[in-house]
C-alpha cells in the first residue's frame, strides 16, 4: 500500500515535471514569434546595410538583403533563424561570424563577474539582514534599512563613475576591463591577482543593489520566522539566543532563498548592460547592446532566446527546489 | 539595475503575496497612525510633496511664464559653478538669468542648470507617473479579468490560462534588454518611452491583482453583492478594485522611483529622451564626460535622482508597512 | 555557534580576498617593474570594435586601423600625401586612346573618314608641328581593322509583384575600324586637341542603332531599358588609361608564402566578385581588365579617365594562396557546412577576416570581440622590423574611461575630445598633438526645398551664425574654420577664399531685401508664412547637438525659428537624409585624399539613398567636377579644385562650419627611436607632419623607461 502510494507520488512527480516542461516550450515557442515579429517590424536596418556607406551601391545593398532574406515574408524569415539557430549555422549580420560560439565566449566572460557578484551578495546579505532582525528598530536595523534603500536608488553608472574615480585618483590602477594589458609576460600569481582585482569593482558595484534587496528580504523572513510559536517555545526551553536564532528560526527562514537559486543565471543578462559598458568588460549584456546598435537581428533574437530559455529553467528549477524542500507544497 | 533584477522581481512577487490583504473599509485612521510613525516614510512623503509642488513650479516657470530659462546659450558663460553670477559685460541683459545669478552653475553651453533641472522635474516625473499609470492600467486589466473571469472558456483555453501564460511570455524576456531593444528600434520620443516602461513592468500587478480578486469574490461581500443582483461592473468597480488598490498602490509607488531610474540608464546608453526635453537621465549622463571640469553637472543631477527615488522607496516601504496588517501585527 | 561565526567569517574573507589582489597590480610609474616588457608593447585604446579584419571588405574606421597594420598595399602616401612606392616599387602611367571611324562623318577637308586618312592626317599634322601640345605625348598611331563582338547587357525592371528584377540581355556590336593612339600620358583633352583634323562636329551623329543589335528576344519595356545602354556599350571616343606596376621582389607574407603579382590581380577579382560584396567596388570598377606581364610586373587597363583609380592602389593586398577557391573550399569542408550555407559562401564568410595574414609590419594574433585585438611585430617586414614588439588594441567604449585608464597607464595612447586636451597642455607626462584631418562639419540645407532654394537665403543663414563662437566654445580652438568641401591639409583647398562673415543684422537685412518681414511674434514673415523649419541630426554626437542648439539660437535672434530633432542614426539615415525629407541638418564629411566630389556634389548624385542629398544642382560645379575626376595631372587638379571651391563656396549649399583638429595623447616616453649605423640609439621627440598624421614613423616608435629630456 505505501509502496503503491510513493510509485504514484514518483508518477505524479515525472507528469508533473514533464507537463511544466511542455508549457515552458510553448511559452518559449511564443517569446520567440514575439521578439521576431517585434525586432522585424521596427524601423531601422541592419548595419551591412548602413547606406551611410558612400561606397556602397544600391545593388549591393540589394545583394546583402537578400543574402539575409531581409525581404522575405515575416514567417519564413522567422522558420530560417530557427533552422540556423538549431544547425548552428546562425550567423551576425555585422560580421558573418557564427552567432553561438560568439555568445558562448561573451557567456564565459560574464561568468566569473557573476559569480563574484552573487558570492558577494549572499555573503554579505544574511549577516546584516539577520543581524538587523535581531536588532529590530535599533540604530543599526534603522541605518541599514536607510543605507539598503539608498543603494537601491542610485543610479547604478552614478556610483560606478564616482567608484571609479575614487579608485583610480587614489590608488592609481587600472580598473576597467578584464585584466591589465601589456602583463602577458609577468608572473602566473600577478597576472591571475590582477585578473581578481579587475573583478572587484565591477562586481561590487554590479552586486550592490542585489545586496540591499537581499539583506531586507533577509530581514524580513527572519522576523516572519521569529514570531512563529515554535521558536518562542525554543526560547522557553531556555535554549541561548544564538541557539534559537542560528539553528532553529534561520534554518526555516531560509527556505524561500533555495528557489533563488533558479534566476542566478538569466541575471546574466538583463542588468548588466551598463556596468558592463563602463568597465569595458566584454561579457553578454555588452555583446546584446552593440547587437542592438548594428541592428543584428540574428544576435538579439538569440541572446533574448537564450534569456527565456534561462528564465524559464530557472523557474522550472525554483519550483522543483520548492517542492523538494517544502514537503507542505502539493504538486498540483 | 542590478544583475540580481531576476532576484529582486521574485523577491516583490513573495513580498506582494505576504501582502494579500483582506477587505478593510474604513482603516484610514489606522493607516495614519501606523505611517506616521515610520519617520524614513515620513522624510520620503515630505519630499515627494516638496518635488511635486517644484514639478508643478518648474512647469509653469520654464513653459508658460518663462522666469527660469533652460534654453538659452550663453557661451561666454559656460562652466561657471554654483552660485556664480553672470558676466555682466558679456551677456546681454535679456538672456541673463534671475537675480543675475545661477544657482546651480552653467553647463557647456552657459545654459542655466537650475532652471535645466527645474524643467527635467517635470519631465522625469511625468516618464515615472505616466510609465507607471500605463503598467498599473494594464496590470489592474488583465489581473482582474484572468482574477473575476478567469474561468470562462476561450474555446479549448480558459481566460485565466490565456492571459497567465501571457504573463509568462512578458516574464521571459530580459526587462532592460527588452527596454532597449525596443527603445533603440523605435523612433526617440518622449512618449515611446513612457509606453515601453509601462507596457513592460505590468507582469507584478496583473499576478497580485488576480490574486486578489481571487480571494476577494469568495468574500462573503461580494458573493453577497452577487447573490443581491448588482451589475458585475459595480461589483468589480466599487467592491473589488477598491480593495485590490493597496498593493498596487505600493508597486506604484516604487514602479515611478525604478521608471526614473531606468529613465537614467537609457539616457547613459544614449536612448533616453531626447533634446529639448531636458531629464535629470540626460543632463547626469551629459555631464559626466565633463566630470573633471564641470563635476557639479555631474553631481548635482546624480544626487537630486538619488534623493527622489529614495524618497519614492520609502515612502513606498512605509505604505507597504502601514498597509500590511500581517506585519502591523508583529 | 558555528553557523553564526561561518556567516561573519566568510564575508571578511572574501573581502579580504578580493582587496588583497590590489597589491598585485602596477601602477603608471610600476608598469615596467618585473615586465620590463611593457615596454615593448605599444597599447591603443579604441571606442568601438572592428568588425572585419580584410582590407576589401572593411568599412570602419576601427578595422582598418588594423588593416593598415596587418596588409600593405601598392602605394601608400608620403610625408607631403604624395604617393610613394610600398609594394610596388614604381609604376607609370599612360594611355591608349580610340577613335572610331565614323563613315558618315565628313573631315574638314571635305573627305569621308577612314582609318588609314586619319591616321595619316592625324601622323602628319604631328610632324609638322601643328599639334605643339601632342609633341612627345602621342608616341604612336595604328589602326585596328573592324570586329564584332558580343556581350550582355543587365538591366532592372519591375516584376509582377513590383520587386526589382535583373534580366540579362545578349548583344551583338560591330565595332567598326578604329584608330588607336598610344600616349606617354593620360590627356583627357586629346580628342579635343585634335579638332582641327577631325573637325567639331565628328562623331556627334554617330548612329547607334545601326552598329549594335538586340540578339536575345525582349518585349518593349526591356528593349528601351536596353538602348538606353547603348552609349556605354560604344563610343565614338575612349580614353584607356594604363597603370603599370614594377613590384618589389621577396616579399613575404606572414606565413613566408612569396608575395607575387597574383596576389595583386586576385585582390582585383576578389573586389569585383558580386559573392563578395566589396564596398570598394566603386573604385575597382572602372579597370577594363588587369595583366599580369611577369611575376613582378602588373599592368591594369581603364574604361576610362579616372583619376582616384591610383589611389585606391593604397589598399592592402591579399593573399591568394588562402582565399582562392580551393582554400575556401578546403575552409567549407573543414566547418563541415551544409549545402544551404556553402551555396553563398563567400569571402565575407571566412575565418580569414577574423585572423587576417598580409604583408604588413605586424602579424596578426588574437582578437576578442569588445575586448581587444593583439598583433605582434612583423620581424621579416621588408622595411625592417619595427621597434615595438606588439601592438594592442583595447576597446573602451567610453571616452571618459579611456581617460582614466590612460592616466592609470593602462593604455599608451587615445583621442581625446576637445575638452580633455586642454588639461594636457600644461602637464609634462603626456604629449599631446592637435592637427586637422581631412574631414569638416557643416550645416546642410536641402536645396531642393522653396524655403532654401535662394543662395541669398543660405547666404543669409550662414552670416547669423558665430562660426568663430562655436570653434571657440564647443571646440575649445581644436578646429579651423573652412570655407570649402575640399580637406584643408591638401592642396586642393583654397586657403584664399574668406569665409562668411558673422553679420546677424545684414543677414537681416539681406532677408528683408528678399521679402522677409519681421512680425508681431518677433518672427519672419513673407507671403504670411513664417520662417520655421526643421533641422534634424543624429543622437549621440554631443558636439553636433550642442551646434544645433547653438545655431537654433542664433537663428532666433534674426526671427528665424528653427525646431530641432535628434534620432538614432540608423533611423536618421534611413527616414531623413536617404529619402530627402528633411530640411536643414548638421553633419560631417569624412574625405579621402583625392579630389573627386562626384558622390556628394554632382548634380546626378541627388536621388534618394545617394550621397548629395541636398541636391546640390549647378551645371559650373558639375562640369568641373567631371574634369577633376578626369585629370590626372597634380597642378592642373589643383587649378580646377581651386575654382570648384569657389563656385561652392558662393552657392552655400552647406554653411561649411569647421574642421575638427584630431586631438591624440600619448605618453611621453613613447620617442622615435633612430639606430645609428654603429647600433646606438637616438631618440627624438614624435612630431606631426605636414598632414596632421603622427604615426608615420610608427615603425620607429617606442616607450622609455623614464621620460626623456629634449
Amino acid at each position: 500500500m505505501a509502496q503503491a502510494r510513493a510509485h504514484s507520488g514518483l508518477l505524479t512527480m515525472w507528469t508533473y515535471i514533464a507537463r511544466n516542461i511542455l508549457q515552458r516550450i510553448v511559452t518559449l515557442l511564443i517569446v520567440s514569434i514575439v521578439a521576431h515579429s517585434v525586432i522585424h517590424l521596427a524601423p531601422g536596418e541592419p548595419s551591412q546595410v548602413d547606406p551611410s556607406n558612400p561606397r556602397m551601391k544600391p545593388s549591393d545593398i540589394e545583394n546583402i538583403r537578400a543574402a539575409f532574406h531581409l525581404d522575405d515574408p515575416l514567417h519564413l524569415q522567422y522558420a530560417y533563424w530557427i533552422r540556423d539557430l538549431f544547425t548552428g549555422e546562425l550567423k551576425s549580420f555585422k560580421d558573418n561570424q557564427p552567432v553561438l560560439p560568439k555568445i558562448w565566449q561573451r557567456f564565459l566572460n560574464s561568468l566569473p563577474l557573476l559569480i563574484c557578484a552573487t558570492l558577494i551578495i549572499w555573503s554579505l546579505s544574511f549577516p546584516t539582514g539577520i543581524h538587523a532582525a535581531i536588532r529590530r528598530g535599533s540604530v543599526y536595523d534603522r541605518s541599514t534599512t536607510f543605507t539598503a534603500y539608498a543603494l537601491i536608488s542610485i543610479p547604478g553608472f552614478f556610483l560606478s563613475y564616482i567608484m571609479i574615480l575614487w579608485v583610480v585618483d587614489t590608488f592609481n590602477v587600472p580598473v576597467i576591463g578584464m585584466k591589465t594589458f601589456g602583463m602577458e609576460d609577468a608572473d602566473l600569481a600577478f597576472r591571475s591577482m590582477d585578473r581578481l582585482w579587475h573583478l572587484v569593482i565591477p562586481s561590487l558595484m554590479s552586486a550592490i543593489g542585489g545586496i540591499a534587496v537581499l539583506s531586507r528580504y533577509v530581514r524580513s523572513q527572519m522576523l516572519e520566522v521569529v514570531g512563529q510559536d515554535y521558536i518562542r517555545t525554543a526560547r522557553a526551553k531556555g535554549l541561548s539566543e544564538d541557539t534559537v536564532i542560528y539553528r532553529h528560526a534561520l534554518q526555516n527562514a531560509l527556505l524561500p532563498f533555495v528557489t533563488m537559486f533558479g534566476f542566478l543565471l538569466p541575471a546574466l543578462i538583463g542588468g548588466s548592460v551598463i556596468f558592463e559598458q563602463i568597465f569595458a568588460w566584454p561579457g553578454l549584456g555588452r555583446l546584446g547592446y552593440e547587437a542592438i546598435l548594428a541592428r543584428d537581428f540574428p544576435v538579439i533574437l538569440t541572446i533574448n532566446f537564450i534569456a527565456a530559455v534561462l528564465t524559464l529553467a530557472g523557474t522550472l528549477v525554483s519550483d522543483l527546489l520548492y517542492a523538494v524542500v517544502d514537503p507542505r507544497i502539493r504538486l498540483q | 539595475m542590478t544583475t540580481l533584477s531576476g532576484q529582486q522581481s521574485a523577491i516583490s512577487s513573495q513580498l506582494e503575496t505576504i501582502a494579500e490583504l483582506p477587505p478593510h473599509e474604513t482603516q484610514l485612521q489606522e493607516f495614519w497612525r501606523i505611517l506616521k510613525k515610520d519617520r524614513l516614510a515620513i522624510f520620503g512623503m515630505i519630499v515627494l510633496g516638496v518635488l511635486l509642488a517644484l514639478a508643478i513650479v518648474a512647469k509653469v516657470t520654464t513653459e508658460w511664464v518663462v522666469i527660469f530659462d533652460p534654453s538659452t546659450v550663453r557661451l561666454p558663460d559656460k562652466f561657471l559653478p554654483p552660485m556664480s553670477g553672470a558676466s555682466a559685460d558679456l551677456i546681454p541683459t535679456e538672456d541673463r538669468p534671475v537675480f543675475g545669478v545661477y544657482l546651480f552653475g552653467t553647463d557647456e553651453l552657459g545654459r542655466d542648470v537650475f532652471a535645466r533641472m527645474l524643467q527635467g522635474s517635470f519631465v522625469s516625473l511625468s516618464i515615472g507617473f505616466i510609465a507607471v499609470g500605463i503598467s498599473v492600467s494594464i496590470g489592474i486589466l488583465l489581473g482582474g479579468l484572468s482574477g473575476y473571469y478567469g474561468r470562462i472558456k476561450l474555446g479549448f483555453i480558459t481566460v485565466d490560462t490565456l492571459i497567465m501564460r501571457f504573463t509568462d511570455v512578458m516574464l521571459c524576456f530580459p526587462t532592460f534588454f527588452l527596454i532597449l531593444t525596443v527603445v533603440a528600434l523605435l523612433p526617440p520620443s518622449i512618449y515611446n518611452i513612457m509606453i515601453v516602461i509601462g507596457v513592460t513592468s505590468w507582469m507584478g500587478t496583473a499576478r497580485f491583482v488576480r490574486a486578489e480578486f481571487l480571494s476577494l469574490r469568495e468574500q462573503d461581500f461580494v458573493v453577497a453583492a452577487q447573490a443581491l443582483g448588482l451589475p458585475e461592473y459595480r461589483i468589480i468597480f466599487r467592491h473589488m478594485v477598491p480593495n485590490a488598490m493597496a498593493p498596487v498602490l505600493v508597486s506604484a509607488t516604487i514602479g515611478v522611483a525604478s521608471a526614473i531610474l531606468t529613465e537614467s540608464g537609457l539616457s547613459f546608453l544614449g536612448f533616453g529622451v531626447q533634446p529639448p526635453f531636458a531629464t535629470w537621465g540626460n543632463i547626469l549622463s551629459d555631464g559626466k564626460g565633463f566630470i573633471f571640469d564641470a563635476p557639479w553637472l555631474f553631481f548635482i543631477p546624480g544626487f537630486a535622482i538619488l534623493i527622489v527615488v529614495l524618497a519614492f522607496n520609502l515612502f513606498g516601504e512605509g505604505l507597504r508597512e502601514a498597509l500590511n496588517p500581517k506585519l502591523r501585527r508583529r | 555557534m558555528w553557523l553564526k561565526r561561518l556567516l561573519i567569517l566568510i564575508p571578511l574573507l572574501l573581502t579580504a580576498i578580493l582587496l588583497q589582489s590590489y597589491f598585485w597590480v602596477p601602477t603608471y610609474e610600476t608598469q615596467a617593474k618585473g615586465n620590463p616588457k611593457r615596454l615593448l608593447k605599444y597599447i591603443e585604446a579604441s571606442s568601438g570594435d572592428a568588425k572585419i579584419l580584410n582590407p576589401i571588405l572593411n568599412a570602419d574606421s576601427a578595422s582598418s586601423s588594423i588593416v593598415g597594420m596587418v596588409f600593405e598595399g601598392l602605394l601608400d602616401l608620403n610625408e607631403n600625401l604624395a604617393l610613394r612606392g610600398r609594394l610596388a616599387t614604381d609604376w607609370t602611367i599612360t594611355e591608349q586612346a580610340y577613335l572610331l571611324v565614323d563613315p558618315d562623318a565628313q573631315l574638314p577637308n571635305g573627305k569621308s573618314a577612314t582609318a588609314a586618312r586619319l591616321e595619316r592626317l592625324i601622323q602628319h599634322a604631328l610632324d609638322s608641328g601643328s599639334l605643339p601640345e601632342l609633341n612627345g605625348v602621342l608616341l604612336h598611331i595604328r589602326q585596328i581593322p573592324s570586329e564584332v563582338r558580343t556581350t550582355t547587357v543587365e538591366v532592372r525592371t519591375p516584376d509582377e509583384n513590383d520587386q526589382p528584377k535583373t534580366t540579362s540581355v545578349a548583344v551583338s556590336i560591330n565595332v567598326p575600324e578604329r584608330v588607336a593612339f598610344m600616349l606617354s600620358r593620360v590627356d583627357q583633352d586629346f580628342f579635343h586637341r585634335l579638332t582641327p583634323i577631325i573637325g567639331e562636329q565628328y562623331g556627334n551623329n554617330f548612329q547607334l542603332d545601326k552598329y549594335i543589335h538586340i540578339t536575345d528576344p525582349v518585349d518593349e519595356i526591356v528593349e528601351t531599358l536596353v538602348k538606353a545602354q547603348f552609349p556605354s556599350l560604344l563610343s565614338v571616343t575612349e580614353h584607356n588609361p594604363e597603370l603599370l606596376f614594377h613590384l618589389r621582389q621577396r616579399v613575404k607574407f606572414h606565413d613566408g608564402q612569396e608575395f607575387n603579382a597574383e596576389d595583386v590581380k586576385f585582390t582585383y577579382d576578389s573586389i569585383m566578385n558580386p559573392r563578395n560584396i566589396s564596398p570598394r567596388t566603386s573604385d575597382f570598377e572602372p579597370i577594363k581588365y588587369v595583366e599580369v606581364l611577369d611575376s613582378y610586373t602588373i599592368r591594369m587597363v581603364y574604361k576610362r579617365l579616372y583619376s582616384p583609380a591610383i589611389t585606391a592602389w593604397t589598399m592592402g593586398i591579399l593573399p591568394e594562396h588562402l582565399l582562392n577557391e580551393t582554400a575556401m573550399q578546403a575552409e567549407m569542408d573543414e566547418r563541415d557546412l551544409s549545402e544551404a550555407t556553402r551555396e553563398t559562401f563567400g569571402m565575407r564568410d571566412s575565418q580569414f577576416n577574423r585572423s587576417p595574414i598580409g604583408v604588413g609590419p605586424y602579424r596578426f594574433v588574437e582578437w576578442q570581440g569588445d575586448q581587444f585585438i593583439k598583433l605582434d611585430r612583423n620581424d621579416d617586414y621588408w622595411d625592417g622590423p619595427p621597434e615595438y614588439e606588439q601592438y594592442i588594441v583595447r576597446i573602451i567604449p567610453d571616452l571618459l574611461i579611456q581617460e582614466v585608464e590612460f592616466r592609470t597607464g593602462a593604455i599608451d595612447f587615445y583621442s581625446a575630445l576637445p575638452h580633455q586636451v586642454a588639461r594636457y597642455r600644461e602637464d609634462d607626462t603626456y604629449q599631446n598633438f592637435s592637427s586637422l584631418g581631412f574631414g569638416y562639419v557643416y550645416i546642410g540645407y536641402n536645396n531642393r526645398k522653396p524655403l532654401f532654394a535662394n543662395p541669398q537665403v543660405r547666404q543669409a543663414m550662414s552670416m547669423a551664425i558665430n562660426v568663430d563662437e562655436i570653434i571657440q566654445y564647443i571646440m575649445y580652438n581644436e578646429a579651423e574654420r573652412v570655407t570649402g568641401p575640399f580637406p584643408k591639409v591638401t592642396e586642393w583647398y583654397d586657403e584664399s577664399i574668406q569665409p562668411v562673415p558673422y553679420d546677424p543684422d545684414g543677414a537681416r537685412a539681406l532677408l528683408e531685401s528678399l521679402g522677409w518681414k519681421k512680425n508681431a511674434d518677433g518672427w519672419l514673415e513673407k507671403d504670411g508664412k513664417i520662417f520655421e523649419f526643421n533641422m534634424v541630426t543624429n543622437s549621440g554626437n554631443p558636439i553636433r547637438k550642442n551646434i544645433m542648439s547653438i545655431a537654433q539660437n542664433a537663428w532666433k535672434k534674426i526671427g528665424i525659428k528653427c525646431n530641432t530633432q535628434y534620432f538614432e542614426w540608423a533611423v536618421f539615415l534611413k527616414d531623413f537624409i536617404n529619402t530627402g525629407d528633411f530640411d536643414a541638418t548638421v553633419l560631417g564629411w569624412s574625405m579621402g585624399i583625392d579630389p573627386d566630389l562626384f558622390q556628394i556634389w554632382h548634380s546626378s548624385q541627388a536621388g534618394p539613398q545617394q550621397l548629395n542629398f541636398v541636391g546640390y544642382n549647378s551645371p559650373e560645379a558639375d562640369d568641373l567636377i567631371v574634369r577633376i575626376r578626369q585629370e590626372y595631372d597634380r597642378d592642373q587638379q589643383r587649378v580646377l579644385t581651386h575654382q570648384l571651391h569657389q563656385v561652392i563656396h558662393d552657392d552655400q549649399p552647406y554653411t561649411f562650419l569647421y574642421a575638427a583638429k584630431g586631438t591624440r595623447i600619448l605618453d611621453k616616453k613613447i620617442v622615435i627611436v633612430n639606430r645609428e649605423p654603429d647600433g646606438t640609439e637616438q631618440y627624438e621627440k614624435i612630431y606631426p607632419l605636414k598632414s596632421g598624421a603622427i604615426r608615420f614613423y610608427f615603425n620607429k616608435w617606442r616607450k622609455l623607461e623614464h621620460t626623456p629630456a629634449f
